[in-house]
């Protein structure tokens, strides 16, 4: 016998073997171990000791990638057996975003590709399972959710069957195409993913527009920053970052604002305290909850939820008064400054500390902190953005940046931290419905006659409706028909009850996604999509840098690329698309786009490069707008604001302002994380996080169960006492069914951003019985 | 911008650099075990001594490169210090983390091999204690004591790159420890599961969890599942 055929032999019987240092350690659980092959062990011992480390080694194969999930876009490298077609690790690499960092998600949460509920056929809703509505009990909302659960497969399941991709594919592209012809291309929407690529969501936008005929085509970065983008391309003509976050190093000053940075960008939260701790930059955090972020600060202000306005108008009234702005910076870069100074001079810091809960003495100094800074940067999260008055609040931000002379400088610069690994790129790549790919207008006829062009067909000049409205659109009858290509609005979209209704009342609705959602209980056609994992493409961080992601696995069955799919619908809609590969969209992408203008597949690398990148043999401009703003004038607007209260103010009724966000181990709607082991073990389950003392009023103990009621829905989940909160206020994180948040949230929108207040609602808490 | 020779060669390098790293930008590898680029060096381990013509070895990981320098990396003297050093290290380091996953080959193993180090020593060694014990409350990370050696790579890791603050030191002697916030176990401390002080760690201390390999509880029994030969 060979060493090799022992050692196979060895793993065919379930014997492990390992190598540790000079000792071979044998693990025989079912006794399988024949006396004829300890004597051949013996005699191969020395032998075996290379084989089994040999062994081990082969097989694993390394694959440079990124992150599927956040917007700091972490360089991976995955470890991968090849022979199980499984990810054995992950482990940092070498690069500018994150120094070969991780957080939990990054490092552990890759498990849910290979998990058995992946789609791997095409499935069509039987005809007994009409009039649609939802399928599971926990959906149509008759039947509490069970804990830890996500779709339960076996309930949906028998009310779709399994079809070919030719017939799923010629349902769902026939059908649409006569809901288009019968009704218009207006009464057809489609929502992309910002999970997915810069090259899926080009495609799908490209679909929309040229294939629907129709603006009606959204995604989630409606319901994170759409508000900080509609303020920055108001004041300073870019919605993307001036600067890296990385860079908070060369600060002397970071502001951190409405951002849980810990747990929703957590790599780019250790740039910030590790700046503080080894460097000299100082952090403000402003926040109503007492987050980590604000133990590493060096001034904290737990503010009332949703006064945000009040503080920063205060600050700068502080700043005008004590002249710690940069004049010489207002007068040649920006524009609007008397308009401002008469209003903040309506906000000194004594009005507002009525109005945010912290000591004008508090306000003035953070003022002065902020304003005695050479270099000072602002980062800023969906504290800020979440709001009926999101635009105002990052118009605040701004101006704060502008009055200082903050932006255009090392270590200066406004950092809206964007959520989804690719909402910077989805936006960039056209996927909402004002502009065509770059921020287009498509009202603006010269941009319109360029893509007419280049796609070869009419397209319409009238902005389409953004996610709530589609959806408001939808529980109307104005929209008949939609495509969701990794969209789950049930969960992640406000007022869950209207959703479901909304949903339920489309007359057709293809789901493109890779696990059963809720979403999908109201599909008439399912078509299975491949995860992150399984395809190639490029994904643009907060950054700006555009990162390529390669294939680390292969899809489960017959499940197909996203891109294949888009072409496929479109081509049987009658608008032919055909690709060879995703470097050739991307092509046809950064033709048309001109930040992304010298970016190829074959220059990005190993750790990408930002937009705008001139030089393409550069990393890409680190600093935007030394010079100029891209607006007419060249100038930066400083555009005042007033305080306005949110939307719905707690009173006797619902005495508690609910605040909701997310979670450092979970993702979103939780399809991807709670179906990764270590991720699910560390949080398994919702809880409501209430301040000590309320729980005392309210005779709870901490881990009781509670009813979390708002004027739209409730949810029961247990109490978590924490001192964290600041008393009346309660936080829900959105990612688990079984206690959805978003069944409480308002549909109240910001007006110009058109985002969704999920940051403020009243709600009533009370034991559960 | 002192300039230094190492091994003969010469090398110009900025003010404070070290010599360790003037070595490697000679493509000269001295072999590490308490230091990683990413970290601020200590210079606990002494493997990474060398000689400089003074009457100690010096190690060259937190020693600052001087103007005409003459670094020896290699000799008798130094190749018996580090056997020496790894010996020790190994005398009573546990033979189970066989079933260990490691992200990166354990360091520790890896230098004895290339020192031509035969471990476990067939003389045997100090009779191993198994004083330190397993920590298997975390879901995500194994934490076998007796195997650390002390290196402070993963407090660095933890306090100074992702700035946890989680890891520190406990105990006195022999019984010296690394301690999760006031010497909880990993599983009830602050941790964030970020794994960076197990990619840190040089030896089988710190370990991911897998549970094709058995689950944190069956840890414990795993290690004595197996038969050493
Ligand atoms: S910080 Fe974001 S990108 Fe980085 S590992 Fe965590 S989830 Fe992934
Ligand atoms: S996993 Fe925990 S102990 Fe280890 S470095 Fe991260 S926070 Fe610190
Ligand atoms: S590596 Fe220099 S002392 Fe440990």
């Amino acid at each position: 016998m060979t060493t090799g055929k022992l050692l196979r032999e060895l793993r065919k019987r379930g014997v492990k073997v390992r190598r540790q240092g000079e000792r071979l350690l044998l693990r025989d659980l079912h006794g399988a171990l024949t006396p004829e092959l300890r004597d051949a062990i013996e005699v191969h011992r020395e032998r075996l000791l290379g084989a089994v480390e040999e062994a081990e080694g082969a097989g694993v194969k390394p694959v440079d990638s990124v992150c599927p999930y956040c917007g700091v876009g972490c360089a991976i490298r995955y470890s991968v057996d090849e022979r199980e077609g499984r990810i054995l690790h992950a482990d940092g690499r070498p690069s500018p975003v994150n120094e070969e960092r991780l957080c939990v998600k990054g490092r552990f949460g890759f498990d849910y590709a290979g998990h058995p509920e992946r789609l791997a056929v095409p499935l069509i809703r039987k005809p007994s399972s009409y009039p649609k509505g939802p399928l599971s009990a926990e959906v149509r909302g008759d039947r509490r959710r069970k804990p830890g659960g996500l779709v339960d497969y076996a309930e949906v399941l028998p009310h779709f069957r399994e079809a070919t991709w030719d017939e799923a594919l010629d349902v769902a592209a026939g059908r649409l195409a006569a809901i288009r012809d019968g009704h218009g291309p207006g009464a057809l929407a489609g929502f992309g993913s910002a999970k997915c690529s810069n090259e899926e969501a080009y495609l799908f936008q490209k679909l929309v527009r040229a294939g629907f005929g129709t603006n009606n085509v959204d995604h989630c970065t409606r319901l994170c920053h759409a508000s900080s983008v509609a303020a920055l391309l108001e004041t300073i003509g870019s919605g993307a970052v001036t600067n890296v976050f990385a860079d908070v190093k060369n600060a002397d000053v970071a502001l951190i604002a409405g951002s849980n940075t810990t747990a929703n960008h957590p790599v780019a939260a250790t740039f910030m305290k590790q700046a503080r701790k080894l460097g000299s930059t100082k952090l403000i955090v402003v926040e109503p909850r007492r987050i980590e972020m604000a133990d590493h600060a060096d001034c904290f202000l737990q503010i009332r939820p949703g006064t945000d306005v009040a503080l920063y108008n205060a600050w700068m009234h502080v700043l005008i008064e004590e002249r710690l702005i940069d004049e010489a910076y207002i007068a040649e870069r920006t524009e609007g400054f008397e308009d401002l100074r008469r209003v903040v001079g309506r906000y000194p810091p004594e009005v507002a500390a009525g109005i945010c809960g912290v000591e004008a003495a508090r306000i003035r100094e953070a003022a002065r902190m902020f304003g005695q800074a050479e270099r000072a940067m602002i980062f800023w999260g969906m504290g800020i953005s979440q709001h009926s008055h999101g635009t105002d609040n990052a118009r605040c931000l701004i101006s704060l940046a502008l009055l200082t002379g903050n932006i255009g400088r090392e270590g200066t610069g406004l950092h809206p931290l964007r959520g989804q690994n690719n909402v910077q790129g989805a936006s960039d790549a056209g996927l909402i419905p004002m502009v065509f790919p770059d921020y287009q207008a498509v009202s603006d006829p010269t941009a319109r006659a360029k893509f007419e062009e280049a796609w070869g067909t009419e397209l319409d000049g009238t902005p389409g409706l953004t996610v709530v409205e589609i959806m408001g659109g939808a529980l109307q009858g104005s929209i008949r028909g939609m495509y969701m290509m990794g969209e789950n609005p049930f969960l992640s979209d406000p007022n869950s009850n209207k959703v479901r209704k909304a949903l339920a009342n489309l007359e057709f609705l293809v789901v493109q996604d890779i696990f059963l959602t809720e979403t999908a209980e109201f599909a008439d056609v399912i078509l299975p999509a491949t995860s992150f994992f399984e395809k190639v493409g490029t994904y643009t961080n907060t950054d700006r840098r555009v990162q390529l992601g390669r294939r680390v696995l292969e899809p489960p069955g017959e499940a197909r690329l996203d891109w294949k799919i888009t072409c496929e619908l479109s081509t049987r809609m009658g608008y032919p698309m055909a690709y060879g590969s995703p470097a050739e969209i991307f092509a046809e992408f950064t033709a048309l786009a001109p930040s992304y203008a010298g970016l190829t597949y074959q220059n990005l690398g190993l750790t990408g490069k930002l937009w705008p990148c001139p030089d393409p043999t550069g990393d890409g401009v680190q600093v935007l707008f030394g010079d100029r703003f891209p607006t007419p004038s060249g100038r930066g607007r400083l555009v005042p604001a007033e305080f306005a209260p949110a939307a719905e103010l707690p009173d006797a009724q619902y005495p508690f302002v609910l605040n909701t966000g997310r979670l450092l181990e979970h993702w979103h709607t939780g399809t991807m994380t709670r179906r990764t082991r270590a991720l699910q073990e560390l949080r398994p389950g919702p809880q409501v996080d209430l301040h000590p003392e309320d729980l005392t009023r309210l005779g709870l103990r901490d881990g009781q169960l509670v009813e979390v009621a708002s004027r739209r829905g409730a949810i029961v989940l247990p109490a978590a006492s924490s001192d964290r909160m600041l008393p009346g206020s309660a936080f829900i994180s959105f990612h688990f069914r079984e206690a959805a948040a978003n069944l409480l949230t308002i549909d109240a929108l910001d007006p110009d951003g058109k985002i969704p207040e999920f940051k403020f609602c009243a709600v009533r808490i009370s034991p559960a019985e | 911008m002192p300039s230094l020779t190492v091994d003969g060669r010469s090398i110009e390098v900025p003010a404070g650099t070290t010599i360790w790293e003037a070595a490697r930008r000679l493509g000269v590898e001295i072999p590490v075990l308490c230091h990683d680029p990413r970290l601020e060096p200590v210079g606990v381990c002494r493997l990474c001594l060398v000689d400089v013509g003074e009457k100690k070895l010096t190690a060259s990981c937190v020693r600052v490169a001087e103007e005409g320098m003459e670094v020896r990396t290699s000799s008798e003297r130094l190749a018996a210090c580090r056997q020496g050093l790894i010996e020790l290290l190994l005398s009573d380091y546990p033979a189970r983390p066989a079933d260990r996953y490691k992200t990166a080959p354990d360091l520790l193993v890896s230098q004895a091999r290339d020192l031509g180090i035969r471990w476990p020593s067939p003389a045997g060694g100090f009779p191993a204690g198994d004083g330190r014990g397993i920590d298997a409350s975390s879901k995500v990370i194994l934490v076998d004591h007796q195997a650390c050696i002390l290196c402070d790579r993963c407090v660095r890791g933890c306090d100074d790159v992702q700035v946890n603050e989680v890891i520190g030191r406990t105990g006195k002697g022999y019984a010296t420890r690394i301690a999760f916030d006031l010497d909880q176990p990993m599983g009830q401390s602050t941790c964030v599961s970020c794994g960076e002080c197990e990619k840190v760690c040089p030896t089988g201390a710190l370990s991911l969890v897998r549970p094709e390999r058995g689950a944190p509880d069956a840890v414990a029994s795993a290690d004595t599942d197996w038969e050493v030969l």
